[in-house]
């Protein structure tokens, strides 16, 4: 019953964008080349569900955005420890960090497509770039926060390098880890579709661009929503729930 | 009884921008097996360096620290260690950071448990074992702290102000717990603190440092009462304790830093 309350009640903003959006279109009424109405798009997703291409499309960004994150976690958390157990190395990267920071991996896009051509690895790099950066910086802010006592105390009853990156480093850095993720998955799904939309080898970026070329309004906005949608499913079910556990595993726990 | 720990000619500087910083005197001390040494003096006189240094986390600028006649050069299990906080595991419970120590070395499960159940009952924590950090009082932390350091079994315990952030009341408790301890343990113990009362209650010998950069100025004997470790009531009944303490009182005293 209350589950059910919830439910309306996050899904009345929802309601609230397509009355909106359903009012500008009858209202002002801009044509159908610049602006489709909500039964058209309904209509749009019908179709490119029922065809499979919806399937296609969305199932290559997920796979990219999915190989991106893995690739950036397992290269990007040994990084962010071994800069942030290094007191040099650290102060060394977190300027040049944040100035790479700064670019975002868009800008990247003309020099990774002279590099790997119109191809996934050119939508792979600037994901991954786009992705590695906050991990490795929550990472070493995470390692950076232990207290020293917790790997002096470990060191004096016997601990090794290893059982100290295992037993100290990994659970005290875990909850940062986790933020750096989440947050590297919101940069990194938005310069995929950014990405996608240049390279055209598939994903949801490709598919309203595509659309745009034979003025398909309809599909652009079914494109446009399902990215929304795709987003907000990997944040809330999958990234959030990790992010929750850690915070009360590991989080709170922290004094 | 033979040296256990052997302080010559130690001196400490401490590199930062500004050039070196001196962070002790020279100092010269030693400790034999299973004797209490506490170290009073001011804030700032170099204490905590000396107990890094014993315990391996720096290496000396100048002069030797030994351990059974071999020079302390890493942290070694045979010299356990207990801070003032921050120290045990949040992410670990009671249990599980006591063991730590017998974890990492490889001690199996059934010994370990045995071990942290031995432990547990001696400093009373019975029913917290599954019990995160968190869960407890600083008191109870702490206890935790000094459990984990003793399971390992090391030959050498070095304490930095270890009831400094535990109130007054429970204070009392656990000094008379450690000595309780250490009664039955016969440990070799160096123990930093603040409070001359603490340094007195419970030394076999107590060391008093001058002001920065100390080096040490006084050293007292403290003829144990009795046997069984000690307690505040008779502790302050006696007239040689409180001599004692007025002494080394004296001697802190002079060296205020104002």
């Amino acid at each position: 019953m209350t589950s059910a309350i919830a439910a309306v009640r996050s899904a009345l903003p929802f309601a609230a964008l397509i009355g909106v959006w359903w009012g500008i279109k009858d209202v002002t009424g801009v044509p159908d080349t610049m602006l489709a109405a909500p039964p058209a798009v309904w209509n749009a997703f019908v179709v490119l569900l029922t065809h499979g291409i919806l399937a296609e499309y969305a199932a290559a960004s997920l796979r990219m955005i999915g190989l991106s994150a893995l690739i950036s976690f397992l290269i990007g958390v040994p990084l962010g420890f071994a800069v942030g157990t290094n007191r040099y190395a650290a102060r060394a990267l977190e300027g040049t960090l944040r100035f790479v920071q700064g670019i975002s991996g868009i800008a990247w896009l003309p020099l990774a497509i002279l590099w790997f051509g119109f191809t996934g690895a050119t939508t792979l790099t600037i994901v991954i770039y786009t992705l590695i950066v906050p991990i490795i910086f929550n990472t070493m802010t995470g390692v950076r926060a232990i207290p020293e006592n917790y790997t002096l105390a470990l060191r004096s009853l016997g601990a090794g390098r290893l059982r100290i990156m295992w037993d100290v480093y990994l659970p005290g850095a875990l909850p940062s880890i986790v933020v750096g993720m989440r947050l590297g998955m919101g940069y990194g799904w938005r310069a995929l579709i950014a990405s996608e939309m240049l390279v055209r080898q598939g994903g949801l970026g490709d598919l309203i661009f595509g659309a745009r070329t034979f003025g398909q309004i309809d599909r652009i906005m079914v494109g446009m929503i399902v990215i929304g949608t795709l987003y907000i499913v990997v944040d809330r079910l999958l990234v959030a729930p990790i992010e929750a556990l850690t915070l009360q595993r590991w989080g709170v726990l922290r004094r | 009884m033979a040296d256990k720990i052997t302080v010559s000619g130690f001196r400490h500087f401490f590199q930062t921008e500004r050039g070196a910083v001196q962070a002790t005197g020279t100092i010269d001390m030693t400790m034999r097996a299973g004797e209490f040494v506490t170290l009073v003096g001011p804030s700032g006189c170099g204490k905590t360096t000396l107990l890094k240094a014993i315990a391996g986390f720096i290496r000396p600028s100048e002069g030797k620290i030994l351990c059974d006649g071999r020079t302390i050069t890493s942290p070694g299990r045979e010299r356990g260690v207990v801070f003032q906080e921050l120290a045990i595991l949040p992410w670990r419970t009671v249990r599980r950071n006591i063991a730590h120590g017998l974890e990492i070395a490889r001690v199996p499960k059934a010994q370990r448990d045995a071990t942290v159940d031995r432990l547990i009952d001696l400093i009373g924590l019975n029913g917290f074992e599954d019990r995160y950090p968190h869960e407890l009082s600083g008191g109870m932390r702490q206890r935790v702290a000094v459990a984990r350091t003793w399971a390992a079994e090391p030959e050498v315990i070095l304490m930095d102000e270890p009831f400094a952030a535990v109130d007054a009341m429970t204070r009392l408790t656990l000094q008379e717990e450690l000595a309780r301890l250490c009664a039955t343990t016969h440990k070799t113990v160096f123990f930093i603190t603040h409070s001359v009362d603490e340094a007195v209650f419970l030394a076999d010998r107590v060391l008093v440092m001058t002001k920065r950069p100390g080096t040490i100025k006084a050293e007292l004997a403290v003829p144990r009462p009795q046997a069984g470790g000690r307690d505040w009531d008779s502790f302050t009944a006696d007239p040689l304790m409180q001599k004692i303490v007025g002494e080394v009182m004296h001697l802190v005293h002079a060296e205020r830093v104002t």
